[in-house]
């Protein structure tokens, strides 16, 4: 095996997805519908303050579009997945091929989630930038930091949700981790409200969870409020927890690997 | 002949938690951890060599499934040592995997949204099939398994004939040394089923494609496989040709004529008289050489008849007969 089987699971899920384009129109309006909500409230919050702790409205508008379609992206469909192919014992059709099946999963969720990006995040920020406007990022420095922020946020996202839906091994269900799942997201990634506007003990211990790199972090970073030598200060702390993560997934995967039990038979 | 499957004392034991019934105990089953263990693979010994067609048979749950998963690596035995072409499955799965081809009769490995050509395709890449040797496996399996006229159609929309021949194909395309099919007729009509036969057969014989088939239908074995392993319980019951076994027990099979009105007691020496309805008499030929002309000639005219049935005996039979008459064969080399 090569590993350009890998970027063709990738193009194989794209491809997959554009067979149903009526999801499209319907994710399109379910997004634009909570953006513009939380657009909404953000504006109430503000009451026409320019300027709250030193975050101005515009500032929020956009930390809205990034922290939360952008970068947090749903992970219910990928987890349900990970944990019914689990459950229903298709995993073993993965497992008889020569891959390695986490690898898999990587490359199968880029082509899924590249699909999410383009048909749906994309037209919803083009809709909000021309209503009410997006910021450009803070600086040329922070727009290249904030990529490889994004890079990051991907990967921990992506093993987070792994992690939830390896644990369905040992559980056989990931129904109940995944709302669990979810209520730690919206809380710990900063997705509904930015660490900088949270009592300054939470923000503190909520800043050092690998769940801050999600959404806050990179959106921080792309609004300038992070200078550079701290974003790469985070930045590495980010990168410590990918390997932190990734090694648990590793460990996980290898333990459900060996006791795995494939229901009938 | 080399054997490339070598498997000694295989054991698979599942534990199961156990489910308490209702409400209250499927909140119990939170706190208690109280399992039940169930011996799906019980002490199965056995030799396969390169190139032979070996039908795996039993009734549901004898635990051919399991040895089936324990053989492809994606299930690790409780006991005994298994050996496929030199190696020990379940730690070298990826090796493993790229020299065999596997076809789950009841899971898909097709992708269900694109055409056919596309899950072939991501196969290519998969096990680096060399462009050559692809599109020549994959004309020749297109015209074998008559795939061109859905090749580029989408999995969902093909009957389920035509699915399995393509999870078929799939499974050849990269020329695998042992080709694993469980239960790869399930659900099939009758052409779809003498089709994927065929076929299976052709790959055997002039491929030399070592073939591993797991059915509870006798017809896979007679057409595919001339040596037969029966399991049943987890058990080793039976391993050697089918011919040995049809021999050593009889054929046993079924005749059912059927009369326009009672004719009276039949007595014939050709076949012995199970039950009768009057009108229908139900027959038992316990000697293979007996053939139904026999029957008819020593039945001769005049009796009203109408309609005659010849039955074969199925697995569920043969598997009775064996445990009441030759327990003594369980476990007997080829």
């Amino acid at each position: 095996m090569k590993v350009s089987a890998y970027p063709a699971f990738t193009v194989t899920a794209f491809l997959s997805r554009l067979v149903y384009r009526n999801q499209v129109w319907s994710g399109v309006f379910g997004e634009l519908v909570a953006t513009f909500a939380f657009i909404a409230v953000w504006t109430a919050a503000f009451s026409g303050s320019r300027n709250v702790d030193g975050v101005t409205l515009p500032d929020m508008v956009t930390y809205v579009l990034i922290a939360g379609p952008l970068l947090n992206w749903n992970t219910t469909r990928y987890i349900r997945e990970v944990g019914d192919s689990i459950r229903n014992g298709d995993v073993t059709v993965f497992l008889l091929k020569p891959l390695h099946y986490p690898a898999l999963l990587f490359f199968n969720q880029l082509g899924n989630n590249a699909f999410e990006q383009l048909t749906i995040t994309l037209p919803v920020a083009v809709i909000v930038a021309l209503t009410v406007g997006l910021l450009p990022p803070a600086s040329p420095a922070h727009g290249l930091l904030f990529l490889a922020f994004w890079a990051v946020s991907w990967c921990m996202l992506f093993l987070i949700a792994t992690l939830t839906g390896l644990l369905a091994f040992w559980l056989l269900t990931a129904f109940s981790l995944e709302w669990f799942l979810r209520g730690i997201m919206a809380l710990a990634s900063g997705a509904v409200v930015p660490l900088w506007f949270m009592p300054g003990a939470l923000a503190a211990l909520l800043g050092h969870l690998p769940f801050a790199w999600v959404s806050y972090y990179p959106s921080a970073v792309y609004l300038g409020k992070l200078d550079a030598p701290t974003s790469g200060v985070y930045l590495l702390i980010g990168l410590s927890w990918l390997a932190a993560l990734a090694a648990l997934a590793g460990w996980l995967w290898s333990r459900a690997r060996h006791r795995l039990v494939v229901q009938g038979g | 002949m080399p054997s490339i499957i070598a498997a000694r004392g295989v054991e698979k034991i599942f534990r199961q938690p156990r489910r308490l019934p209702g409400f209250i105990g499927g909140l119990r089953t939170l706190f208690t951890r109280e399992f039940t263990e169930v011996r799906a693979v019980d002490g199965i010994s056995f030799d396969i060599a390169a190139g032979e067609a070996t039908g795996y048979l039993g009734p549901n749950g004898a635990g051919k499934s399991t040895m089936i998963k324990m053989m492809t690596g994606i299930l690790v035995p409780t006991a005994g040592t298994l050996s496929v072409l030199g190696r020990e499955p379940h730690s070298n799965r990826i090796l493993n995997a790229a020299e065999i081809g596997v076809v789950f009769g009841q899971r898909s490995q097709l992708w269900w949204d694109l055409p056919v050509r596309d899950s072939f395709d991501l196969n290519r890449h998969i096990y680096d099939i060399p462009a050559g040797r692809f599109t020549e496996n994959l004309r020749y399996l297109t015209a074998m398994l008559d795939m061109g006229g859905y090749i580029d159609r989408p999995v969902r929309q093909l009957s389920l004939g035509q699915r399995m021949r393509a999870e078929i194909a799939m499974a050849l395309l990269h020329d695998p040394k042992i080709l694993f099919l469980d239960e790869p007729t399930i659900g099939l009509d009758v052409v779809a089923k003498d089709a994927v036969r065929k076929f299976l057969a052709e790959v055997n014989r002039e491929r030399g494609t070592t073939i591993i088939l797991t059915t509870h239908d006798l017809v896979d074995i007679e057409e595919i496989c001339p040596r037969l392993i029966m399991v049943d319980d987890g058990k080793l019951l039976f391993d050697g040709e089918l011919k040995r076994l049809r021999a050593t027990l009889g054929s046993r099979r079924r005749l059912t004529l059927e009369f326009a009105g009672d004719p009276g007691p039949i007595i014939l020496t050709s076949a012995t008289l199970t039950a009768d309805d009057g009108a229908a008499k139900h027959f038992l030929l316990e000697d293979e050489s007996v053939s139904l002309l026999d029957v008819l000639e020593e039945l001769g005219r005049g009796h009203g008849l109408k309609d005659v049935k010849l039955e074969e005996p199925d697995i569920e039979e043969v598997i009775r007969t064996f445990y009441k008459t030759k327990p003594q064969l369980a476990g007997a080399a080829p």
